[in-house]
C-alpha cells in the first residue's frame, strides 16, 4: 500500500472496485475517483503539475474526467512521471529499447493495484471458465521475470502463472532465446495428456513457434486457448493477423475463436483484451475494465471521433495511481459497439517513403 | 499474377534478352537518353501523365510533386547518363560485349520497387537495360503508376528495348510470386530493411541481389550560416529539402545539428526554419497525411510541449493543424523523427560532439545538407562521408542529387554488372 495516506485511500477503493465478482461499469464512481486521482498527481507528480497548468487545466477548473490533461506516452522516455519520492520506488518497468535509444519508464512504489488489475482482467477475459481454485498449464512464449526483471510483459505471465498457473507451467523463452525443441515436447504432451492449456505471448514468438513447426499439425486439447500481443515492428517476419491466426488454428489447433490478442502498455498498469472468451456470442472487440476509459480522438484536434471513426486512442486508467492516470497514445482505434478495436499499421504495409523512422532505426538493436 | 504466369514472364523476357544482348550498347544508349530526356522535359506527356496520376494515387500535393519532379530530375539529362556509362563503362565505342566481354549484363534482372517516389524507380528500370539485361519488375504498391509510365516511354522510342521490360504486379505478401521473380540472375530490391532481409533470405543461390535500404539524411551548419541573411536563405533552402516528397525521402533532412554557438543559434535557426516552413507550406502545401502517421507527429508534438513545460530548454513551433512543425532541442540526443515536416535542431559544441551524436543514424546516413563552415568546410565534408552520407550538398540541394550518384557509396551500373578477365590463351615463351 502506499505511504502516502490520500493515495492508500484511493488505492483502498480502486481494490474493493476490482474484487467485485461482476464487473460493473459506474460513471459516478469513475468520474469521483478520476477526479480526485488527478488533484493527488497535479500535487505530487512536478512535470504533470508544470504540463497541466501550461493547459489551464488544474484541478480547481477541471470538472469532467475528459479535461484532464493526457500525458503523452514518450514523455516516460523523458521525465520521471512518478507521485513517490525517488527513494520508495520498488519496481521501474522499462519500455523496449536499446543502449542507444531511450526507453520509457514506470515507476511503481507498490504493486498491489498494478497486480490486483492485471489479474482481475486476466481471469475475466482469458479464463472465464475457470472455477475457483482450478488452475490451467500456461505456456509462456516470453522470458521469466527473473531474465527480464525490467520487463512489464514478463511481470505480468509471472503474476498470471502464480494465480492461476499449474505447476507444469513454463517459461519458453531462456538465455534470451525461444527453446523450440523442449517446448515442443511440451505441447506434444499436452495433446497427449488432455488437459487444456494456455499458450501465451508475442505475436513474434507465435510466429517463430510456427515457423519451426513447418508442415507439421499439432491438436493440442479442446478448452486450450491462446493469448498474444504486440505486433511485428522492426522484426523481418510480419504476419497480418489475420494469417497468423489461421495459421495458429491450422498448427496448434486452437479455434480462432479462442485466440485473444491483448493491448497493453509498459505506461499503463491495465491491460484489454479481445472479448472472444468472455463474450463468445458477440462481435471480437475489446473490452474496458470498469475502472479505465478509452476514448479515440483526432489526432490533429484533439477531439473525440465521431463514433466508428479511425483515431488515436486515449487512456484513462485509474489503476496507474502511482504515476499519471490520463494517456495519450500513439495508437490508432476506433469504437465497436461498447467496446474498441486496435488499428495497427497494416502489418508488412509498404512505406509511402524512403525515409528510415529514427525511432524504428534506434529500435533495430532489440531484434 | 500466380507463380506460373511469374515464371513464364521471366523466361520469355530472358529470350527477348538474346536479342538485346546482340545490340550493340552505343545504339541502346541513345534510345535511352531519348527518354531520359522526355522524363526531364516538364511539357513532355509521360511527364504531364505522371504529374496529373501521381498526386492522386499517392497524396502528394500536385505542387509540392511538381517542384520534387522539376529539381529531381533538372540533372538527369542524355549527357549525364553519357557521362555515367563512359565513368563506369569505359568508352561506348569499345562495346564491352562485343569486343572483350569484359562486362556484361545479368540474364535477367528483378526489379522490386517501393516507396511513392518516382526517381529511383525511373533509375533502377533503365539501368539494367543499358547492360543489355531484360527487366521484369514489380511495381511498388504505393505507386502503382511510374513504373507503368516508364515501361511505356521506353517502348515508345524503342519498341525491341520496350519489349525487354515487362511489369508483374503483385501484392508485396505474396511470398510465392516473389520466389518466382528472385529467379531473375539479378534481383535489385528497394524497400525496409526488414523487406529486404526477407528478400536476401529467399534469394536461391548464385543470384546477385543488390539493394537499396532505407535511409536519412540530416543538414549540419556552421555557427555563421546561423546569422542574418546567411540564416534566411539557408532555412528557405532546407525548408525546401524537407517540404519536397513531405519529408518522406532518403534524401529529406529530419533534423538540422548546429555547431557552435550554443543554444542561442539553434534557437534563431529554429525561428528561421519555422517561417520558411510557413512560406513554404504556401507554395509547395503538405499532402495528405495517414491517420497513423499523423497520430506519430501529433504525439511527438505533445511530448515536446510537456517537456517543454516541464522545464526542458525546448521550444516548439507549429503550423496550423500540425501541417509542420519545428523542435528546438537542448542537446544533440537522436529522437523519434515522425517526417511529414517535422524537424529538430540539434545544438552541437564542434564537428567531434556531431560526430559522436550522428553516430547511430551513420549505418543510415544517405544525405548530408551542409554550410556555414568556411575554410574548414574540408574538414566538415570528410566527417560526413566517414559518417556514411554519400550525397554531401548545400542547402536546397538535397532532393537534386545528379544521376551518377554513389548511393549508398555504390556505382550506378557496375553493381549491376558481371565482371571477367579474359588473358591472353597463348603460351608463355619460356625465358
Amino acid at each position: 500500500m502506499s505511504a502516502d495516506p490520500a493515495r492508500a485511500g484511493i488505492d483502498a477503493r480502486l481494490l474493493e472496485w476490482m474484487s467485485e465478482p461482476q464487473w460493473r461499469r459506474d460513471d459516478e464512481r469513475f468520474r469521483s475517483l478520476a477526479l480526485e486521482l488527478f488533484a493527488h498527481q497535479f500535487e505530487h507528480c512536478e512535470p504533470y503539475r508544470r504540463f497541466c497548468v501550461s493547459r489551464q487545466a488544474t484541478p480547481d477548473r477541471v470538472e469532467d474526467w475528459r479535461e484532464i490533461p493526457a500525458v503523452p506516452t514518450g514523455a516516460f522516455k523523458e521525465l520521471r512521471l512518478a507521485c513517490f519520492p525517488p527513494e520508495r520506488t520498488s519496481h521501474v518497468f522499462l519500455t523496449s529499447g536499446t543502449a542507444t535509444s531511450q526507453r520509457g519508464s514506470l515507476h511503481l512504489d507498490t504493486l498491489e493495484v498494478y497486480e490486483a488489475s492485471l489479474t482481475d482482467s486476466f481471469h475475466r477475459q482469458l479464463l472465464p471458465d475457470l472455477a475457483a481454485g482450478q488452475r490451467i498449464r500456461i505456456e509462456v512464449l516470453a522470458a521469466g521475470a527473473l531474465e527480464a526483471p525490467d520487463s512489464s510483459l514478463s511481470h505480468m505471465f509471472e503474476v498470471a502463472v502464480r494465480e492461476f498457473g499449474s505447476p507444469e507451467s513454463r517459461f519458453a523463452v531462456e538465455g534470451g532465446k525461444l527453446r523450440v525443441p523442449e517446448l515442443q515436447a511440451r505441447l506434444r504432451e499436452d495433446a497427449h495428456r488432455g488437459d487444456a492449456i494456455l499458450i501465451c505471448g508475442t505475436a513474434f514468438a507465435f510466429v517463430h513457434l510456427l515457423e519451426a513447426l513447418g508442415e507439421r499439425r499439432m491438436q493440442l486439447p479442446p478448452g486450450s486457448r491462446a493469448m498474444e500481443t504486440g505486433g511485428f515492428k522492426g522484426h523481418a517476419r510480419a504476419l497480418p493477423r489475420a494469417e497468423l491466426y489461421a495459421a495458429l488454428a491450422a498448427g496448434l489447433g486452437i479455434p480462432e475463436t479462442r485466440i485473444v490478442n491483448q493491448y497493453g502498455m509498459t505506461e499503463l498498469g491495465s491491460q484489454f483484451y479481445d472479448s472472444v472468451l468472455s463474450d463468445p456470442t458477440g462481435p471480437r472487440r475489446k473490452l474496458e475494465p470498469p475502472w479505465t476509459r478509452l476514448r479515440i480522438l483526432d489526432p490533429a484536434s484533439g477531439d473525440a471521433v465521431t463514433p466508428g471513426e479511425i483515431g488515436s486512442i486515449s487512456v484513462l486508467d485509474l489503476s496507474n495511481s502511482g504515476s499519471v492516470c490520463a494517456l495519450q497514445t500513439a495508437d490508432l482505434g476506433r469504437s465497436a459497439g461498447e467496446g474498441f478495436e486496435i488499428l495497427g499499421r497494416e502489418e508488412g504495409a509498404e512505406a509511402r517513403g524512403c525515409s528510415i523512422a529514427v525511432d524504428l532505426l534506434l529500435s533495430e538493436g532489440a531484434r | 499474377m500466380n507463380p506460373e504466369s511469374v515464371s513464364a514472364q521471366l523466361a520469355s523476357l530472358t529470350r527477348e534478352g538474346s536479342a538485346l544482348r546482340e545490340r550493340p550498347l552505343a545504339e541502346i544508349l541513345v534510345s535511352l537518353e531519348a527518354v531520359l530526356e522526355g522524363w526531364r522535359d516538364p511539357a513532355s506527356r509521360w511527364r504531364r501523365e505522371l504529374e496529373s496520376r501521381l498526386a492522386a494515387a499517392t497524396g502528394f500535393a500536385p505542387e509540392t510533386l511538381r517542384q520534387g519532379l522539376e529539381l529531381g530530375l533538372e540533372g538527369w539529362s542524355g549527357p549525364a547518363l553519357r557521362a555515367v556509362v563512359e565513368a563506369e563503362l569505359g568508352s561506348i565505342e569499345k562495346d564491352h560485349e562485343a569486343r572483350d566481354g569484359s562486362i556484361r549484363g545479368y540474364a535477367s534482372t528483378a526489379v522490386i520497387l517501393a516507396g511513392s517516389i518516382p526517381m529511383p524507380s525511373l533509375l533502377a528500370l533503365l539501368t539494367p537495360l543499358l547492360l543489355r539485361s531484360p527487366v521484369l519488375a514489380k511495381p511498388a504498391s504505393r505507386d502503382p503508376i511510374t513504373a507503368a509510365l516508364v515501361a511505356r516511354s521506353v517502348a515508345e522510342i524503342d519498341p525491341q528495348l520496350g519489349d525487354c521490360l515487362q511489369l508483374a504486379a503483385f501484392p508485396g505478401h505474396d511470398p510465392a510470386c516473389t520466389r518466382a521473380l528472385l529467379q531473375a540472375e539479378c534481383v535489385v530490391a528497394m524497400g525496409s530493411d526488414a523487406t529486404l532481409s526477407e528478400i536476401a533470405a529467399a534469394l536461391p543461390a548464385g543470384r546477385k541481389l543488390v539493394a537499396h535500404g532505407h535511409r536519412a539524411s540530416i543538414a549540419v551548419l556552421g555557427e555563421e550560416a546561423t546569422r542574418g541573411h546567411a540564416l534566411e536563405e539557408f532555412a528557405s533552402a532546407l525548408a525546401l529539402d524537407a517540404a519536397l516528397w513531405d519529408q518522406l525521402g532518403c534524401l529529406s533532412p529530419i533534423a538540422v545539428y548546429v555547431v557552435g554557438g550554443g543554444h542561442e543559434a539553434s534557437e534563431r535557426t529554429a525561428s528561421a526554419l519555422a517561417t520558411a516552413l510557413e512560406y513554404a507550406e504556401t507554395r509547395w502545401p503538405a499532402g495528405r497525411v495517414e491517420a497513423a502517421a499523423a497520430a506519430e507527429r501529433a504525439h511527438e508534438i505533445e511530448v515536446a510541449r510537456m517537456r517543454a513545460a516541464a522545464g526542458a530548454r525546448v521550444s516548439l513551433h507549429e503550423g496550423a493543424d500540425g501541417r509542420w512543425a519545428v523542435v528546438c532541442e537542448e542537446d544533440a540526443q537522436l529522437r523519434a523523427a515522425p517526417l511529414h515536416r517535422f524537424l529538430r535542431v540539434h545544438p552541437v559544441e564542434d564537428l567531434t560532439a556531431l560526430e559522436s551524436a550522428v553516430e547511430p543514424l551513420a549505418r543510415h546516413l544517405a544525405g548530408v545538407a551542409q554550410a556555414g563552415f568556411g575554410n574548414a568546410s574540408t574538414a566538415a565534408e570528410k566527417l560526413f562521408a566517414r559518417l556514411g552520407a554519400s550525397h554531401i550538398c548545400a542547402p536546397g540541394r538535397l532532393q537534386a542529387p545528379p544521376l551518377g550518384w554513389h548511393r549508398d557509396g555504390q556505382p550506378v551500373l557496375l553493381p549491376l554488372a558481371r565482371l571477367d578477365d579474359r588473358q591472353s590463351t597463348r603460351p608463355r615463351a619460356a625465358s
